[in-house]
C-alpha cells in the first residue's frame, strides 16, 4: 500500500481534432460545467488532423471559467522552452492560475523530424527534458539577472526572466522508463503516464513510484509532493465485466483502489463523448472521494 | 485605393478588444510584452466574436516555422477566419514560404523546403485555414522591404519609428521589388500602427490602407469614416489567385451580393467548394447565395454562361456528381439550410435545399416526429427531395416526395415561384421525381409524421449461396409488415474467405418483442454471423454522417440503378455472375413497396411505384460495369436517378416511363425552352 495522501483531481484528455473545428473547445465546456478540475489535450504538432495543442488550450482557457488546462503531454522536440514558460505564465496570469505545464520528451520521432526538428536518441531526450525544466523554471524564477543555461541541447544565454505564472505552476511528464522516472523525482512535479501503454495494468505503478521515490529522496525532495497521475480509458456500461468496464459504482471502486494501492491521485479519462464526460465528472469522481477519504480516516 | 481601408487597434486586454469590436474596429493587434503574444491573440479570440485579430510583430525564432504554419491554422479556423500573421526576425523568407507550405492543405504531396537556415523533410500539409491569411511583415532596411515587396501580403509600420518622407521610400521599395517579382504592389497591404491624435486629411496623406490606433483609449471612429467610402472593395483578388481564373466567365460582373461569398479556383475555400462526394470537379466559379433573391441573381450569371457546365448543389452527396462540373459554374444552395416548424398541429415544417438530412432528424426529434430521407444523414434536402427519397421507412411512410406539400423555386427566367397541389400544379407533379429539370428549389414544406424509437438491427449473415440467398431475402422483405424496410449489401467473392452479406432493417416500433418478431424472419434466412439490434430514435439512424471537413471526391463514379418487383432466381443467378466478374465493388438492394406502391403512378414524375427493390451497383470502371450489369438488365423496370450515373438519353427513358417522359417534354418547353437546368439527366423539351 502506497498512498502518499495528496489530494484528488480528476480531468478530462481530449483529443484536439481540427474537424469539427470546435468539438474539443466545446468538450472542455462540457468539462467546466460538469465540474471537473482539468481538461487536458494531447500535442502531436506532425499531424494536421489536429489543432496547434498550445493555441487551442489558449482559445479554450477563454472559453472555460473555472476548469484548470493543460497540455497532455505537450511535445518538447517541437516547442522551445522558453517559449513554453513565457506562454504558459502568461495565460496562467491572463486566466487567474488555471494553467499546468505537462511536458513529454518526444514519441514519435520520424514525425517531429518531418516537420524539421532534431531526432534525439531516448537518453538524450531524457537529457534535453531536464535541461528545459531547468530553462523553465529559471525563466518563471524572481531571480536577479537573465537566465544563463549552458546545456547540451538548449543554451539560454541572456534570456529575459518573466513573466512568472500566477500560481505555482506544476511541470507533468509523461514517463514510463526509469531515467525520465528519476528525472522526475529530481525536478518535476508530476508522473503522467497513460493506462493503456502500461503492460501490467495499474500494477505497473509500483515500479514508477519506486524510481521517483528513490531519486526524489537522493535529491532531498518529498516523494508524496510529486503528483501519480494516471491517463485512463474505459466504458461504461450496465453491469461489471472488467477493470474500468461497468456501472459508475465499479468505476469507482476500480479507481479508489488505484488510489489506495498505488498513490494515483490525478485520474484523467481519455474520451471525446460528452455523456461519458458527465458520468465521469458527477458519478465516478465524487464516490471516489468518497471511498478514499473513508479509507484515509481510518 | 484598391482594399477597402480598415482600422484597428493596439491592445493589451480583453477589455480593450471588446471595447475596439464593440466600436466597430475591423482589427485589434497585440504588440509583444514580457508575455507571450501568440497566448495572448488566442485568449481574445476565445473572447470577441467579429474583429480581425493580429500580432504587430511574431517574433519567428520562438517557433519551428510548421508548428507555427499549424498555430495559424488553428487560430484561424478557431477565430473564424480572424488572423493575420505579422512576423518579424531573421530569415523571413524562408519561414514565409514554409508557414505558406503548411497552410496550403490542397496542394498534393508534403511540405519538403530544403532552405539554407530552415530545413523541413517532409512535413504534412494543413489544416486548411478558414481563409486566406495575410502574411505581413515587418522591418524598414531594404532587404526587408524588398522581401516584403516580393512575397508579403502586408507591410507593418511603427510611425514612432519611420517618418513620413522614410514611410513614401519605403513603399518605393516595396513598390519596385514586387514590380521586379511580377506582383501588382497592390495586392500589399500597407499597415501604419498611429496616434488617434492625426485627422483624416492628415491619415490619407499617409498612403496606408490599415491604421492601428495606439491609445490609451480608444476613440470611436466616426472622425475617420469619410475615408472608408472612398476605400476599395471587401474582396480582393491578387493576381496569383486572379492568374487561375478559366476562360468565358465573367468574373468581374457579378452582382456585389454574390461578390461576396464567390469561389474561384485561386481561391482558399476552393479545396472545401470544388469537388463532391463521389466525384472531383474543378468547376470555374462555384456561388454560394445566402437568400431567394440572391439564388435568382445566380441563375442569372448561370443564364450568361449558356456554354458552360452549370450544376446545382445542396450538399454535394449526388452519386452521379452533376453539383460539380470542370471549367464551369456551380451554385451552391448550402447557405439555405433553415429549418422551420410551420404549424405544430398539422405538423408541417419548412426546410431550406442546404439542410442535411441528419439535422433534419435532429430537429424533428423533440416533436416525435420524423421524415424518411435516404440512409445517410449528410446527403442535402434539395437534391434528394426533387428525386425521390427512398429512406429507412419506405414502406411504412413511402418516399420523402409523397410527404412534400409545397415549394417555393426559382425557375429558368428567373421568376420565383410557388407549386403545390393547388398552385402551379403541373410543376409540383413534375419537381417530385425530375425537379433537377426544372428550376431551383429554395424551400421545402414537408408534413412529418410521427415516429417514436426504432427498432434497428445491423446482421451479418453467410453467402454461400449468394443466389439463394437474395431469393429468400426477397421472399422474406415482401411478406414483412411495412413497419420494417432495409438492405442488403454484397461484396465480390473474396479467394478463400467465407461469403457474406450484411442485412440492415429499421422497425418503426417501439416495442421490443415487435421489433424481434419482425427481424427474425430475416435473420432467419441464413446462418448470422454477427447481429446487432438496437432501440434508437430515428435520428440515431441517420446520424451517421461526420460533421465537419469536406468533400473531396476525386475522378469520376460509375454507378448504375435498376428497379424489380421481385427478387427471382433468375435475377439472383444474373446477380452471382456480375459479382463474379469482379466489376463492381459495391452491391446494394433498398426496399421500396409498400406506402411507395400505394400512390397512383401518375401522381407524381417518380413513376415506376410497382418495384419492391431498388438496385444499385458501383465500381470503377465504366466499360466494365456496363457490361456487366447487361446481364441484369432484362430483369428491370425504370430506375431510380439518384443512384445512376449514366447520362444518356437511354437512362432518362428508363427513369421515366413514356407518358411521364411526354408530360415532362412538355412541361420542359414551358417552364425551362433554353434548357438552363440541362446537366443532370436532361429532359429534352417537347418540339415548339
Amino acid at each position: 500500500m502506497t498512498d502518499y495522501g495528496q489530494d484528488l483531481l480528476f480531468g478530462t484528455f481530449i483529443t484536439p481534432t481540427a474537424q469539427p473545428v470546435h468539438q474539443a473547445v466545446e468538450l472542455a465546456v462540457v468539462a467546466d460545467r460538469a465540474g471537473l478540475d482539468l481538461a487536458t489535450f494531447q500535442d502531436h504538432p506532425y499531424l494536421p488532423k489536429f489543432h496547434d495543442t498550445w493555441t487551442l488550450i489558449s482559445y479554450a482557457a477563454a472559453r472555460t471559467t473555472r476548469i484548470r488546462l493543460s497540455g497532455n503531454v505537450l511535445s518538447l522536440p517541437l516547442r522551445q522552452p522558453a517559449v513554453l514558460a513565457r506562454s504558459h505564465a502568461s495565460l496562467d496570469r491572463l486566466t487567474g492560475g488555471r494553467i499546468e505545464l505537462g511536458l513529454g520528451a518526444g514519441a514519435f520521432w520520424d514525425g517531429i523530424e518531418a516537420m524539421g526538428a532534431r531526432r534525439l536518441t531516448p537518453g538524450q531526450a531524457v537529457t534535453a527534458l531536464g535541461e528545459a525544466i531547468e530553462i523553465i523554471r529559471a525563466v518563471w524564477s524572481s531571480e536577479p539577472g537573465p537566465v544563463r543555461v549552458n546545456g547540451e541541447f538548449y543554451q539560454a544565454d541572456g534570456v529575459k526572466r518573466g513573466p512568472a505564472p500566477a500560481h505555482d505552476m506544476s511541470i507533468w511528464v509523461g514517463a514510463y522508463k526509469p531515467r525520465m522516472l528519476r528525472l522526475i523525482g529530481r525536478a518535476a512535479d508530476g508522473v503522467l503516464p497513460s493506462l493503456s501503454y502500461l503492460e501490467g495494468g495499474p500494477a505497473d505503478y509500483a515500479v514508477i513510484n519506486q524510481h521517483i521515490d528513490d531519486s526524489a529522496v537522493a535529491a532531498g525532495r518529498e516523494p508524496a509532493r510529486i503528483r501519480r497521475m494516471l491517463n485512463i480509458n474505459g466504458t461504461f456500461s450496465g453491469f461489471g465485466k472488467s477493470f474500468l468496464n461497468g456501472p459508475a459504482e465499479q468505476w469507482a471502486e476500480d479507481l479508489a483502489g488505484v488510489a489506495l494501492e498505488h498513490g494515483v491521485s490525478t485520474f484523467i479519462l481519455a474520451s471525446d463523448d460528452p455523456a461519458a464526460i458527465e458520468e465521469f465528472a458527477g458519478d465516478v469522481a465524487p464516490a471516489v472521494r468518497e471511498l478514499v477519504a473513508a479509507e484515509r480516516a481510518h | 485605393m484598391k482594399h477597402r481601408l480598415r482600422f484597428g487597434a493596439l491592445v493589451t486586454s480583453v477589455a480593450e478588444a471588446r471595447r475596439a469590436e464593440e466600436l466597430g474596429y475591423d482589427l485589434v493587434a497585440v504588440s509583444p510584452d514580457e508575455r507571450d503574444p501568440w497566448t495572448l491573440l488566442s485568449w481574445i479570440a476565445g473572447h470577441t466574436e467579429r474583429v480581425g485579430l493580429a500580432v504587430t510583430g511574431l517574433d519567428a525564432a520562438d517557433r519551428e516555422p510548421t508548428v507555427l504554419g499549424r498555430a495559424a491554422a488553428s487560430l484561424d479556423l478557431l477565430s473564424g477566419g480572424r488572423l493575420s500573421l505579422a512576423l518579424t526576425g531573421e530569415h523571413l523568407g524562408e519561414v514565409t514560404d514554409i508557414v505558406r507550405g503548411v497552410l496550403d492543405a490542397d496542394q498534393a504531396g508534403p511540405l519538403r523546403y530544403p532552405g539554407e537556415h530552415h530545413r523541413v523533410p517532409k512535413a504534412q500539409r494543413g489544416p486548411l485555414p478558414a481563409h486566406r491569411i495575410p502574411i505581413w511583415l515587418t522591418g524598414t532596411d531594404p532587404a526587408s522591404l524588398a522581401l516584403a515587396g516580393r512575397t508579403a501580403d502586408g507591410w507593418i509600420a511603427d510611425l514612432e519609428q519611420v517618418s513620413a518622407d522614410e514611410l513614401v521610400t519605403a513603399y518605393k521599395i516595396i513598390e519596385a521589388a514586387a514590380s521586379e517579382a511580377d506582383r501588382d504592389a497592390d495586392e500589399i497591404r500597407r499597415i501604419l500602427i498611429v496616434d488617434p491624435d492625426r485627422s483624416a486629411a492628415e491619415l490619407s496623406a499617409l498612403g496606408a490602407d490599415t491604421f492601428l490606433f495606439r491609445a490609451a483609449v480608444l476613440p470611436d471612429l466616426t472622425a475617420w469614416e469619410t475615408l472608408r467610402d472612398s476605400s476599395g472593395p471587401s474582396v480582393f483578388r491578387p493576381a496569383s489567385v486572379r492568374s487561375k481564373r478559366r476562360d468565358g466567365i465573367a468574373y468581374d460582373e457579378l452582382p456585389a451580393s454574390l461578390a461576396a461569398t464567390a469561389v474561384e479556383p485561386g481561391d482558399l475555400d476552393y479545396a472545401r467548394v470544388r469537388s463532391t462526394y463521389m466525384r472531383g470537379g474543378a468547376p470555374g466559379l462555384v456561388l454560394r447565395p445566402t437568400t431567394t433573391a440572391e439564388v435568382v441573381e445566380a441563375l442569372a450569371v448561370a443564364r450568361a454562361h449558356p456554354e458552360l457546365p452549370f450544376g446545382l448543389r445542396s450538399a454535394g452527396h449526388g452519386v452521379s456528381g452533376r453539383s460539380t462540373n470542370d471549367g464551369g459554374i456551380v451554385v451552391s444552395l448550402a447557405a439555405l439550410n433553415t429549418i422551420e416548424i410551420l404549424d405544430e398541429a398539422r405538423r408541417l415544417i419548412r426546410v431550406g435545399p442546404g439542410a442535411r438530412w441528419m439535422d433534419v432528424a435532429h430537429a424533428l426529434r423533440p416533436y416525435g416526429w420524423a421524415l424518411s430521407s435516404g440512409d445517410y444523414g449528410g446527403v442535402g434536402v434539395g437534391g434528394l427531395a426533387t428525386a425521390g427519397g427512398v429512406g429507412w421507412l419506405a414502406r411504412k411512410h413511402g418516399l420523402t416526395i409523397d410527404h412534400l406539400h409545397a415549394v417555393e423555386m426559382v425557375l429558368a427566367d428567373g421568376s420565383v415561384v410557388r407549386a403545390s397541389a393547388t398552385e402551379n400544379a403541373d410543376l409540383f407533379w413534375a419537381v417530385r421525381g425530375a425537379g433537377a429539370n426544372f428550376g431551383a428549389v429554395t424551400s421545402f414544406e414537408f408534413e412529418a409524421y410521427e415516429v417514436g424509437d426504432v427498432g434497428f438491427a445491423q446482421l451479418v449473415v453467410a453467402a454461400d449461396d449468394p443466389a439463394d440467398l437474395l431469393v429468400t431475402w426477397g421472399r422474406a422483405i415482401e411478406a414483412a409488415p411495412r413497419d420494417l424496410s432495409g438492405q442488403l449489401i454484397m461484396g465480390p467473392p473474396r479467394p478463400g474467405q467465407p461469403a457474406y452479406a450484411q442485412l440492415m432493417a429499421v422497425v418503426d416500433s417501439d416495442d421490443p418483442e415487435t421489433i424481434i418478431e419482425q427481424v427474425q424472419p430475416i435473420a432467419a434466412i441464413a446462418p448470422l454471423y454477427q447481429q446487432e439490434v438496437v432501440l434508437t430514435p430515428y435520428a440515431g439512424v441517420i446520424s451517421n454522417a461526420a460533421d465537419g471537413g469536406y468533400h473531396q471526391g476525386v475522378g469520376e463514379p460509375t454507378s448504375r440503378s435498376g428497379l424489380i418487383e421481385h427478387l427471382t432466381p433468375a435475377f439472383a443467378r444474373a446477380v452471382v455472375k456480375l459479382l463474379a466478374s469482379g466489376a463492381v465493388h459495391w452491391f446494394q438492394i433498398r426496399t421500396v413497396g409498400g406506402a411507395v406502391a400505394d400512390v397512383p403512378a401518375d401522381e407524381t414524375a417518380y413513376a415506376h411505384r410497382s418495384a419492391n427493390f431498388s438496385v444499385i451497383v458501383m465500381g470503377s470502371s465504366k466499360q466494365r460495369v456496363d457490361a456487366a450489369w447487361a446481364g441484369l438488365a432484362e430483369h428491370f423496370d425504370g430506375l431510380y436517378l439518384s443512384f445512376e450515373t449514366d447520362q444518356s438519353p437511354e437512362r432518362v427513358a428508363d427513369a421515366f416511363p413514356p407518358a411521364t417522359l411526354a408530360r415532362l417534354r412538355e412541361l420542359k418547353l414551358r417552364y425551362d425552352p433554353d434548357n438552363l437546368f440541362r446537366d443532370n439527366f436532361n429532359i429534352k423539351a417537347a418540339a415548339r
